[in-house]
């Protein structure tokens, strides 16, 4: 389509998109701004020598929480759509919609009797308290992802190394799964920074500081009714702190990223 | 091919079994997750329940009965609706727009594509917390922007008017999500034979007309997919919203899950509260099965 553009063409697409990444760049370099009031530097070694909240222990929190939920959902959604896309069996269709269904379900409106369960289950204050609805609420989208992915796997390649003698679990593990990497760390990707940036749900389930989560933890920071500009400065700088795993994780991964969404998510 | 597979022997029966291994684990979860809490939420919407403790009365349909006399939920199903259809708009015309623009491979293209993107991955939290500093009537750099370029008149106080403070939602979450609607449409691109673009370009086609004659209808596995999560995020919003307006001023940006949630949280009414959830449920599902039949025929049509 823009095989010839002329020079003016060029300056006013230029001009557009510079506008824009304007527009993109301004909230962050906000918060890198306030984080920097006041104190400083100083206010990021406040944050992490806060004498209330320890980070690396919220970080170490945050972290457990997350790794192990990356690695259940991508578990689970890899054999799932293994299934839902390479084979047939009864009831196929019925079984992949009533998961995909689940894609609708607002957190909100099921927080309850997930809050009761954990209760009853004396579960409260602890890891998998969060971990299991987090699970259950990143299943839907990343199994579609991670299923239409699949589809794009050609399957005379599977039905080959079923003729020479494979079973069903050595295609998946010997073929299906290094040709699917890229939505595979997708799914882990994206449940990883999910589970990271949680917030309502270990809000319900988590009481004790010991067991903050990273996002919980920036709360400490808020001073709530005793708000003051240092206090404000140290909270963005909190926030900056508990982002840096994303963006690391972000800048690594987004090539994989980018090409698990658009083949997962587009059915063409 | 069904002779070589029952040639191999003992794999028959795991065969005939292992489909349903594989969905087992996540069949499992859902099940006692999410389908567990939609029966539990289906059960409490006909009981009053004050949300802590654990018995509950049963009052029959009076829990729907006060939630569909309630304007409140009305107005917030209408933010919901608003909401929903700006975001969905910007992300179809402005991400497939830039997508377009960004085939020009001009300088910072990839930089571009992941700026806008990187918004997605930063906790609702933090983009929270960066725009209730942004958009402070007074100290805000929006309106000290304003201000500085002689715009007075749009030096408004943003979260503090029901009007603005619906419309500074909806533009914060334009800035979350716009970067993946233009991720997924520039991908989608690559799959239009560029022939199609220069026999438009020799019939002396210009800019827009290419842009809704080509380049719209050909983008359309990617506009569906755009609707459906934008329907399904948009029904979902919560995070964002409580954390920067709480759905005020007054009820002025509450939206149906913000409802909810106060409706058990500040009002201890922990039936109504089951109730908007099973009505929200109802809406999601309906939209779901809807969207599932458009899915299914956009890729019968391939």
């Amino acid at each position: 389509m823009f095989s010839h553009l002329r020079i003016s063409q060029k300056v006013v697409i230029q001009v557009i998109l510079i506008f824009i990444s304007v527009i993109w760049i301004v909230p962050l370099f906000t918060a890198v701004v306030e984080s920097l009031k006041i104190g400083g530097f100083n206010n990021y070694l406040l944050v992490l020598n806060h004498p209330k909240i320890s980070l690396p222990r919220v970080t170490y929190n945050s972290f457990f929480i997350a790794t192990v939920s990356c690695l259940a959902v991508t578990f689970m959604v890899a054999l799932a759509g293994y299934a839902f896309s390479k084979m047939q069996f009864k009831g196929k269709s019925i079984f992949y919609y009533s998961l995909l269904v689940c894609l609708a379900i607002p957190p909100a409106a099921i927080l309850t009797p997930l809050l009761i369960t954990t209760k009853v289950l004396g579960l409260m204050d602890t890891h998998i308290a969060v971990i299991l609805p987090v699970v259950a609420l990143q299943l839907p989208f990343m199994l579609m992802i991670v299923k239409n992915y699949f589809d794009t796997i050609p399957s005379p390649i599977l039905e080959a190394a079923r003729i020479d003698g494979c079973t069903s679990f050595k295609v998946f593990y010997m073929i299906i799964v290094p040709l699917a990497k890229p939505a595979l760390i997708n799914a882990l990707v994206l449940t990883f920074i999910s589970a990271w940036n949680e917030y309502l749900i270990p809000l319900l389930f988590i009481r004790k500081p010991a067991k903050y989560t990273v996002t919980l933890a920036t709360t400490y920071f808020s001073g709530g009714m005793h708000q003051t500009p240092d206090l404000l400065a140290q909270q963005y700088a909190a926030l900056i702190l508990i982002s840096l795993p994303s963006i690391v994780v972000y800048i690594f991964c987004q090539k994989y990223m980018q090409a698990g969404l658009t083949a997962g998510a587009v059915k063409s | 091919m069904v002779t070589f597979k029952l040639e191999i022997k003992g794999s028959i029966k795991l065969g005939k079994l292992s489909p349903y291994l594989y969905i087992a684990p996540a069949l499992i979860f859902s099940a006692v997750f999410l389908y567990y809490s939609i029966g539990f939420t289906i059960y409490t919407s006909f009981h009053e329940w004050n949300g802590l403790t654990m018995d509950q009365k049963f009052v029959g349909i009076r829990n729907y009965v006060d939630l569909f006399t309630d304007d409140r939920l009305f107005s917030a199903l209408w933010h919901n609706l608003i909401f929903m259809a700006c975001v969905i708009f910007v992300q179809i015309f402005g991400g497939l727009l830039l997508a377009v623009l960004l085939k020009a491979k001009l300088t910072g293209h990839g930089f571009f594509k992941s700026l806008l993107f990187f918004p997605n991955i930063l906790a609702p939290i933090v983009v929270a917390a960066v725009f209730r500093i942004m958009l402070d009537p007074n100290m805000g750099s929006i309106n000290k922007f304003f201000v500085a370029v002689n715009l007075d008149v749009l030096a408004v106080p943003w979260l503090g008017d029901p009007f603005f403070a619906l419309l500074s939602i909806i533009i914060v979450n334009i800035f979350s999500f716009l970067g993946f609607a233009v991720v997924l449409y520039a991908s989608g691109l690559l799959a239009i034979p560029e022939e199609m673009y220069e026999s438009a370009k020799i019939d002396g086609s210009g800019f827009w007309n290419t842009f809704f004659k080509i380049t719209f209808p050909m983008s359309h596995g990617t506009t569906t997919t755009m609707l459906v999560l934008g329907i399904t995020g948009g029904l979902k919003a919560f995070d964002v919203i409580s954390l920067l307006t709480g759905g005020g001023p007054g009820y002025s940006t509450e939206v149906l899950n913000t409802y909810l949630y106060k409706r058990l949280f500040n009002d201890f009414n922990g039936g109504l509260s089951a109730a908007t959830g099973v009505f929200i449920l109802t809406i999601s599902v309906a939209m779901s099965i809807i969207q599932i039949k458009i899915y299914d025929r956009s890729q019968r049509d391939i």
